[in-house]
């Protein structure tokens, strides 16, 4: 086999408009090579957290996994991390049960035998199913009921259903809105806010915190943060929810529907002018003045400190990250920096990105981890770049490579300076990179 | 209840099998899914995976696809990519997806091999059996469609065995438990005159198949394969297994006496208990999740079908030891006896030779 690894400029791909993209840049249109780099895509929750994973974070919660045995292959890992212990169960499906569905009648006695097994009562039982039910059509609400009655406890879907990825309700957005779905109506506190986003928490030091504090916000819980089933039902006291991350929307609109809770979106973004914009556009929903010029300034002295030690820094960024590749890459640019190539999924959210970074620097390379040709991208030569995510890391070995995929998630302004102060310190300990 | 496990996860599935058969024989693997059965396959059960590029590709099914059997568009990728690719071959592996909805594989395979121009083997995985079904089937099509034919080089197709060179089949990551099954079956044989089907060589060691003085089969799933080539090149095989870790044979000795179980892939534990023969230990039982072929048993060993019958086997066979992968002591929490352990990487992911040799999966956390 032989042959090279297909990619874009930015330049190319804003001049071709919308509704123009490849089909080498569609992944309905051709097979998904498989490397390291697209672990994520392929297992969405083979790094950070995918539906089996993302269905345990209410607390007290164990998980009945229905489904052939290979669906539930990699949770081995995921048994041996002590928060997970004890709290993963399968039920392995034949042949028979994949065609008929005969499976479905075994769930009820399945969740009261998981239930006995546990050496605490489960506050929940979580039944994941996957693609074999999505093709079957089961009613997975009526067999969470029936189970509920049969064991006592309340049972819930978890819909890993890979074949739905880009459906109107993706997996990732099912769950979230499965694991609100035991709150129930509670007088409501002004005082009280959601974080919806994360299955993990935002840093600690985020000026979220600080901000939210400052317009009188005594109670901000995230269900990460949740130590005991009562604290978990406690959300449902919340004055509004406050989204970071769009897959969240769909639970917060159930939130809003079912308990009356209503919400505020804001995005993950590393251009510094958007942060500040968004924060005032959240006073400005909230009638409030937020203060932020602290955080910014520290902000822009990050990055400053950063351009003046590495004035030429190149970069290569990723999609394994915790950013938008193609936003970081703007705001990398708009930084005064170089972006060499980017290596991402091109969808209409991003096309604006795209446009702008094709105005700053036309000749940026846009790939796409999915592409067979990815077979054969050429790793050789990335010593002079600094490598943003785990699979740019990949495909530039011998560069300097700031993951930034911690499960800690960042935001705002402290998000930024994070990353500026961890790509000093990476590329203050390689040697070459100017 | 039957099906349900409650200390123990799943083990490595059929389609894990088939994908590692053909992971280094340079052509197209094609997993037939919507994504998560290929990072199951790459990110957990595939040691190579992060050492060596493999064209290993998913089909990227939706449920359109599915509900609308679109087969032709599937064979389009494929053409697509092969052209972009320029691969030998394909295989295509089935996992639940086309399991539900029926798909004819060989029917696939065949408007596939026309389309492409190039040979397209198929593996009808379901992802309900175990990685050592998907061996099997796997050595098997890759034999048929390959062995002996042409590209092999001069000494290929219908020439005489060559004395001293022996074909290796089952010698997958799965079966052996290392990603680095030649260099470790070299190293344990003393010899390098190996054709390490699917392992080592390309597809040219398969087409030398032939060649072979014997095969040497490592592995249950390597059986069917080896009774073919004995059928059509008259090659004799033998079943051993020349890679018990050697923390593993260090306790023979101080088992000299006792009531032992194995419980490892059928060829792997016979050999454990070979060798505990040769030190004095007599009551050994065999056992396995795994395939067990009646030939290659002894009174009184087992297979289990459920986690629970594993359970009842241990804690009441009133055994002084069991040697196997530490992960299936989970399950046995009444078991008093010694636990000597023994990975199997179908069950647990871990590799015997890491921290040996250096080499060993990164590894990720599950979903």
């Amino acid at each position: 086999m032989g042959n090279d690894a297909y990619y874009i400029t930015a330049g190319e791909l804003a001049a071709a408009g919308s509704g123009q993209i490849p089909d080498e840049l569609r992944s309905a249109r051709h097979l998904i090579y498989s490397s390291p780099a697209t672990l994520a895509f392929n297992s969405p929750g083979a790094q950070g957290f995918g539906v089996k994973r993302a269905g345990l974070a209410v607390p007290g919660s164990v998980m009945l996994l229905v489904s052939p045995g290979c669906c539930g292959r990699n949770t081995t890992l995921l048994t041996e991390r002590r928060e997970y212990d004890g709290r993963f169960f399968f039920l392995l499906m034949d042949e028979t049960d994949i065609v008929t569905g005969r499976h479905l009648r075994k769930i009820p006695d399945a969740v009261r035998e998981v239930v006995a097994a546990c050496a605490e009562r489960p506050t929940s039982v979580m039944i994941c199913i996957t693609c074999v039910d999505a093709l079957l059509g089961t009613d997975m609400d009526r067999v969470c009921r029936k189970a509920s009655e049969a064991a006592g406890v309340p049972v819930l879907p978890c819909y890993m259903y890979a074949l739905t990825r880009e459906g109107r309700i993706p997996p990732m957005a099912a769950v979230r809105k499965t694991v609100y779905q035991l709150l129930e109506k509670r007088k409501k506190r002004a005082s009280s806010v959601n974080i919806l986003g994360s299955f993990t928490p935002y840093d600690d030091d985020s000026e979220l915190y600080g901000i939210l504090r400052g317009i009188g916000i005594r109670k901000i819980r995230e269900i990460s943060r949740c130590e005991d089933f009562e604290s978990y039902l406690e959300m449902a006291e919340a004055n509004f929810n406050l989204v970071l991350n769009p897959e969240s929307r769909v639970a917060a609109a159930d939130l809003e529907k079912r308990l009356g809770i209503p919400f505020i979106e804001m995005t993950r973004v590393y251009q510094i002018d958007k942060i500040h914009r968004q924060y005032e556009l959240f006073g400005a929903a909230l009638g409030v003045m937020v203060d932020d010029s602290a955080w910014m300034a520290e902000a822009e002295a990050a990055v400053a400190d950063f351009r003046e030690r590495y004035p030429d820094a190149a970069f290569s960024v990723g999609e394994w990250l915790n950013a938008d590749p193609f936003e970081l890459s703007l705001a990398l640019l708009r930084y005064g920096f170089r972006v060499n190539e980017i290596f991402g999924t091109v969808t209409d959210v991003n096309r604006i990105y795209i446009r702008r970074i094709a105005e700053i620097s036309p000749e940026t390379r846009i790939y796409t981890n999915l592409s067979p040709t990815m077979l054969f991208y050429d790793c050789a030569g990335g010593e002079d770049v600094i490598t943003l995510g785990k699979d740019a890391g990949y495909y530039h070995p011998d560069g300097v490579n700031v993951p930034w995929n911690d499960e800690q998630q960042p935001f705002g302004y402290r998000g930024l300076t994070r990353l500026f102060e961890r790509l000093a310190e990476a590329a203050g300990k390689a040697e070459g990179i100017s | 209840m039957r099906g349900l496990i409650r200390y123990l996860s799943p083990f490595a599935p059929d389609q894990s099998g088939a994908s590692g058969v053909f992971y280094d024989l340079g052509g197209l693997i094609v997993i037939c899914d919507a994504g998560g059965c290929t990072g199951n396959i790459c990110g957990f059960d595939e040691p190579r995976w992060f050492s060596r590029r493999s064209g290993i590709m998913s089909a990227g099914l939706r449920d359109m696809d599915a509900i609308l059997g679109r087969d032709d568009q599937l064979v389009e990728k494929l053409k697509s990519a092969v052209t972009r690719l320029g691969a030998p071959f394909a295989v295509l592996i089935g996992t639940p997806v086309p399991a539900v909805i029926g798909t004819d594989f060989r029917a696939l395979g065949k408007m596939a091999g026309k389309r492409c121009g190039i040979p397209v083997l198929t593996v009808s995985c379901k992802g309900t059996g175990l990685y050592d079904e998907g061996e099997e089937e796997a050595y098997l099509s890759l034999m048929e469609a390959f062995a002996g034919g042409s590209g092999g080089g001069d000494d290929a197709g219908d020439a005489a065995p060559l004395k001293g060179l022996v074909g290796v089949i089952g010698a997958t990551p799965l079966s052996t438990d290392t990603a680095m099954p030649p260099e470790r079956l070299s190293s344990a044989l003393g010899t390098d005159r190996l054709l390490c089907y699917g392992a080592a060589g390309g597809l040219s060691a398969v087409r030398r198949a032939p060649r072979a003085e014997k095969n040497l089969v490592i592995s249950p799933s390597g059986i069917r394969a080896a009774e073919y080539l004995r059928e059509r090149f008259g090659t004799p095989y033998e079943a051993a297994y020349p890679l018990v870790p050697r923390p593993v044979i260090e306790t023979y000795p101080e088992l000299r006496g006792k009531r032992v179980l194995v419980v490892h892939q059928q060829f792997a534990a016979n050999a454990v208990r070979e060798g505990l023969a040769g030190a004095g230990c007599e009551d050994v039982t065999c056992a396995t999740f795994f395939m067990m072929k009646e030939e290659y048993a002894k009174p009184g060993d087992a297979r289990f079908s459920t986690e629970e019958s594993f359970t009842r086997f241990v804690e009441g066979g009133g055994f002084d030891a069991v040697i196997g992968d530490r992960f299936l002591s989970r399950a046995v929490r009444g078991f008093r006896g010694r636990w000597i352990h023994m990975p199997e990487f179908a069950v647990s992911g871990e590799c015997a030779d890491v921290g040996e040799t250096g080499e060993g999966p990164e590894r990720k956390s599950g979903t």
